[in-house]
């Protein structure tokens, strides 16, 4: 049980990709805002969906964290 | 930790609600029982609406019905371009659909969208008009052509696309339904008051929209793809 939990954490760092990369988007997302205030309603849109596409990737290791509890046990 | 990953297998199933006996009996899971409770919804919503239509004079009542199929059908279009205005009404019927299901977790139904059987038919439904939205508007030949393009080194992985697009559409669905689940389960039991409900507007309503959104989008982005 011990080590399916150690596996489990270790399947989740793969999470970390999915946080730099949403940090990154709505860094430059800010940045864009900034030079065109008026250009925002677009730059939200197109920044949600990055980000939602970008989760996807944490969503895939949390899927396969609870397939390694579940499944293995 | 025992108690609860028994619990979430219990979620993870889905139960079979009855039988139905032909052809040595056909399974009924609760998720298609969910679906046509959505689409009785649905349809009584559009029924309640499109009553008494009129040219002239209209009531507030097709007034919002008219506000609402536009902004919809202009949302979709705005996707998916001008060339793909066919494509239009079956991708707004599936953002209604999956917006609805994601949604309908809040009136203590089990989301059919949590059911991967659920997620892989609408990720194959959508593959299939991709592909067949490319052989109709371009015909066999360039259909064949895209395969080897930009180079001619590319065609498998062209031809895997075919396999990933469609596992990456119904595993994000799946995948953002169930964490959202899991997570406002360990929520509740970690502060079963208030703080679930602020998380609730988040998960259930923001993250179940964005989600139905984002699959059309994709399947727009490859329809429109395909077509050009």
């Amino acid at each position: 049980m011990s080590l399916l939990a150690v596996g489990a954490g270790i399947a989740v760092v793969g999470a970390l990709g999915a946080g730099i990369g949403i940090g990154i988007a709505t860094g430059k997302a800010t940045e864009a805002v900034a030079r065109q205030p008026e250009a925002s309603g677009d730059i939200r849109t197109t920044l949600i969906l990055g980000c939602a596409l970008a989760e996807a990737t944490a969503i895939y290791c949390f899927v396969i964290a609870l397939m390694i509890i579940i499944m293995l046990q | 930790m025992g108690g609860l990953s028994a619990r979430l297998m219990e979620e993870l199933n889905c139960e079979t609600v009855f039988t139905i006996p032909i052809l040595g009996g056909i399974d009924v899971y609760e998720s298609v029982v969910v679906t046509w409770i959505i689409s009785a919804v649905l349809i009584l919503i559009s029924i309640f609406f499109t009553r008494n239509l009129k040219v002239h004079n209209i009531s507030k009542r097709q007034a919002i019905a008219e506000l609402i199929v536009t902004k919809l059908m202009g949302m979709v279009e705005n996707m998916i371009g001008e060339e793909g205005k066919a494509f239009v009404p079956y991708l707004s019927t599936i953002l209604l659909y999956i917006g609805f299901a994601n949604i309908f977790g809040l009136f203590g139904f089990k989301p059919p969208t949590k059911d991967l059987n659920v997620t892989i038919a609408l990720a194959l439904m959508s593959i299939i008009l991709v592909e067949a939205a490319g052989l109709y508007y371009l015909g066999i030949k360039r259909w064949l052509h895209k395969f080897i393009e930009p180079v001619a080194i590319m065609a498998p992985f062209n031809i895997l696309d075919i396999v990933t697009r469609p596992m990456s559409l119904c595993m994000r669905l799946f995948g953002n339904v169930l964490g959202a689940f899991v997570i406002m389960e360990l929520l509740k039991i970690a502060v079963p008051v208030i703080v679930p409900a602020v998380f609730s507007c988040y998960f259930d309503l923001f993250d179940g929209l964005l989600q139905a959104y984002v699959f059309v989008f994709l399947t727009s982005l490859y329809i429109s793809e395909a077509i050009e």
